[in-house]
């Protein structure tokens, strides 16, 4: 199993004195002498939310805040071994969107000597960037087209309104043009602050925009996570994306047609970038 | 920070349990993940180890993405030669001291101290000196091959059954016998009370850590095997919740009139969404029962505080410090796959007659069959009075039947087994009761299989080489006594 050697987390609620232990099982100290303790079998469902995870069994749900969690660390080690618990408890589990793929589609295999590693933060700017880089790619001639459709439809409504003979007809058409043009560039700076706010509104939800993430890319998978918990044993093969889409400052992985996973190109030596191009141009398709 | 190693005789069912925390143990000796085999192209059989000291000892290749349910391949690691010296004579020094009359837990105590943090649990049990097929023990592991009833969860055991390892993996490669230390050991092992230390592996099979050469004299001399077993107490199990049926109030109270089939324990169940505060109010048999090793099962209420919390706070297997050496070590190419060294015959032959895998499975998962049940067998019947007698698969029922009678009553084995033989509506499992039989020397079993070839039956094709065969031996034998 994929961090295996994470240590279990004590999370303490200091209002209940109630203790929870995140590990290889799930338990509960309550009042009574004994624990409960639950195999990961035997949870329901665990839900994380803005404010708490919720781990539900057959009878109960255990809320457990946030801000119980004594450290960042703990918290991103609780989610490690739960998603990787889930790959055989097979519980359902709703999470908060993420920058960073679960931990669940991690195994346990070493890189490998061939492997290059790096870390860094993502850069929020980077990413809404490459995000845009993205964006423009898909969008840059569906904006062609509406610039022209814009000034036709400008050039007709000005006939209708106005009236065109030959006397406005020079002035008409670089209106016509001007104003699809500024109208096209509206269209593209909210298409930027979507895809921009998209971002954010993802690394919002996931604290791990804030964590310095180490990225491994290997000859047999590559890693992307947060830098507290990895323990340079865990790869998600190649063989779970699709292809790849590579920007002057990122990678982006994709999967199911998603983004599943940016590399900062920063995170790396210059001078390793050409050998890890290499290996990822070897193992996907790129686009 | 030393180790602390703290001990409790547990009481269950009248049997005393010996349970140990290791708490700051040295952790150079145990098993650890390694992972999938990704640069090998196999990403659908994870990796264990089985360490001693800097060196990985065993290679645990476990299929299916490491299922409990999956028998394991096993093989000593390549360019493994001998465990490091100290750890050597830490395991001697145990051994004396068990033979001395110590107490397994102050006996053990040097041994422990070598294991990762964890619970375990010691006893002394007798071990058969192969690898549950019928092949000595210490030659039996230098190619990988898929060891029978090292599954942690036992298909014919069942998951809730225990049961008590019972065979052997070698903890140095047969390179370290020693042809000259026989005599010694040879008698040695005659005054012994325990002649081996045992760490359990995986399902029915332990490694054994010190007493390769007292196992070939135990084996030569028939003496039995007996070892201290070490063995971690560390998966959750939860027996099946019988709730207690109502007693009928005398005087109802008007809550439960409105909804009489609601039992007292649902009554006190909590409501879903119980909001953190509530959770005092967790039902009594909820979530597991207790840990559970391969021998032995103990409830949480029995285990003492401390011990549950060394469980339950530290992962079941931790990689060591020196896992990367391991690693280094792991692909080394070996010097040779095989050893020089030769076992003597006496204790190959031996090893070929002793309880092979298939008997103790059915022997840990059988309690007793009677005449009855075993008539009902031979009548085609996988149930007697209205309840299973084995299993409902009528093939495995007789297979196990067969297995456990073998091992706990060899003449009624042969009884049972010549009277499904004797029965062409049973065609489907004489192949398999016609392999076990023909271990056995027996005249009635010779007098059967002449019989079968004399009448030329086309019901006993299937068979035909197999009596053929031991028709010969048999005669061989006789001529040679």
């Amino acid at each position: 199993m994929a961090f295996c050697d994470l240590k279990p987390v004590r999370i303490i609620n200091d209002s209940t004195g109630i203790v929870y232990i995140i590990g290889d099982v799930f338990a509960v100290y309550a009042n009574a002498p004994v624990p409960a303790a639950y195999s990961w079998d035997q949870i329901q469902s665990v839900i994380e939310d803005r404010k708490a995870l919720t781990i539900k069994t057959e009878n109960c749900d255990f809320v457990i805040p946030k801000k119980d969690f004594s450290h960042q660390e703990d918290y991103f080690r609780a989610l490690a071994i739960i998603e990787c618990a889930q790959k055989s408890g097979g519980f359902i589990y709703e999470h908060q969107r993420r920058i960073l793929p679960l931990k669940s589609e991690y195994i346990e295999t070493d890189p490998g000597k061939d492997a290059y590693s790096g870390s860094c933060e993502i850069d929020e700017n980077d990413a809404a960037a490459t995000f845009i880089m993205l964006m423009n790619f898909k969008l840059v001639k569906v904006l062609w087209l509406l610039a022209i459709m814009l000034i036709l439809l400008i050039f007709l409504v000005l006939h209708l309104t106005v009236g065109i003979d030959r006397d406005n007809v020079l002035y008409f058409i670089p209106i016509s043009i001007i104003g699809g043009a500024i109208l096209t560039l509206i269209v593209y700076l909210i298409c930027y602050g979507i895809a921009r706010s998209k971002y954010t509104s993802v690394a919002g939800c996931d604290p791990a925009s804030q964590e310095q993430i180490t990225f491994i890319i290997s000859p047999y998978g590559f890693a992307a996570c947060e830098s507290c918990i990895y323990e340079d044993q865990e790869l998600i093969p190649w063989g779970s994306l699709d292809y790849f889409v590579e920007s002057d400052k990122m990678f982006v992985f994709y999967k199911d047609g998603r983004t599943s996973v940016f590399v900062p190109k920063k995170a790396f030596e210059k001078k390793y970038l050409g050998g890890i191009a290499d290996i990822i141009s070897l193992k996907l398709e790129q686009r | 920070m030393g180790v602390e190693i703290k001990s409790e005789h547990i009481d269950i069912g009248g049997k005393s349990v010996i349970l140990v925390s290791v708490n700051g143990g040295s952790a150079v000796m145990g098993t650890c993940s390694a992972g999938y085999g990704a640069k090998r192209g196999d990403t659908s059989a994870q990796t264990r180890l089985f360490y001693i000291g800097s060196n990985p000892a065993a290679e645990i290749l476990c299929p299916n993405h490491g299922s409990k349910n999956s028998d394991k391949l096993i093989s000593l690691c390549t360019g493994y030669s001998f465990m490091d010296e100290d750890i050597h004579s830490t395991l001697t020094d145990c051994l004396n001291r068990l033979n001395r009359g110590e107490s397994l837990t102050a006996g053990l105590h040097d041994a422990l101290a070598l294991l990762p943090d964890g619970v375990y649990t010691l006893y002394l049990s007798d071990y058969y000196t192969t690898d549950g097929a019928g092949t000595f023990f210490w030659g039996a592991y230098n190619l990988t091959h898929e060891i029978h009833g090292t599954a942690e969860h036992n298909r014919v055991i069942g998951r809730n059954k225990t049961y008590r390892p019972c065979f052997l993996i070698p903890g140095v490669p047969l390179d370290t016998f020693d042809n000259k230390t026989l005599p010694i050991t040879n008698e040695a092992v005659k005054s012994r009370a325990v002649q081996g230390i045992v760490y359990h592996l995986s399902g029915l099979h332990s490694v054994l850590l010190k007493g390769h050469h007292g196992a070939v004299s135990c084996t030569n001399a028939k003496i039995p095997f007996k070892c201290a077993v070490i063995e971690k107490l560390d998966e959750p199990y939860t027996d099946e919740y019988i709730p207690v049926t109502p007693a009928p109030a005398p005087s109802p109270e008007p809550k439960s009139s409105e909804n009489p089939t609601e039992s007292p324990e649902e009554q006190d169940q909590p409501q879903n969404s119980i909001p953190a505060h509530q959770n005092a109010e967790i039902p009594s048999h909820e979530g597991i029962t207790g840990f559970r090793s391969a021998s032995v099962k103990i409830p949480l209420e029995l285990i003492p505080r401390d011990m549950i919390k060394t469980i339950i706070e530290h992962r079941f297997e931790y990689k060591p410090e020196h896992y990367r050496t391991l690693q280094r070590k792991l692909g080394t190419v070996r010097k040779k796959s095989y050893s020089n060294k030769v076992i003597p015959r006496q204790a190959l032959e031996i090893s070929e007659q002793m309880p092979d895998c298939e008997m103790m499975e059915s022997v840990f998962s059988v309690e007793k069959l009677t005449q009855a049940q075993l008539d009902a067998l031979l009548a085609g019947e996988t149930e007697l009075n209205g309840e299973i007698i084995i299993s409902p698969n009528f093939y495995a029922s007789i297979v196990t039947a067969c297995n456990f009678l073998q091992y706990t009553n060899p003449k009624k084995f042969i009884e049972f087994s010549l009277a499904i033989l004797d029965n062409t509506e049973l065609y489907a499992t004489h192949e398999y009761i016609a392999n076990r039989i023909s271990r056995i020397i027996s005249k009635d079993v010779y007098a059967f299989f002449k019989a079968i070839i004399a009448n030329g039956d086309p019901g006993y094709e299937k068979i035909l080489p197999i009596a053929e065969k031991y028709i010969s031996f048999y005669d061989k034998q006789t001529e040679n006594k």
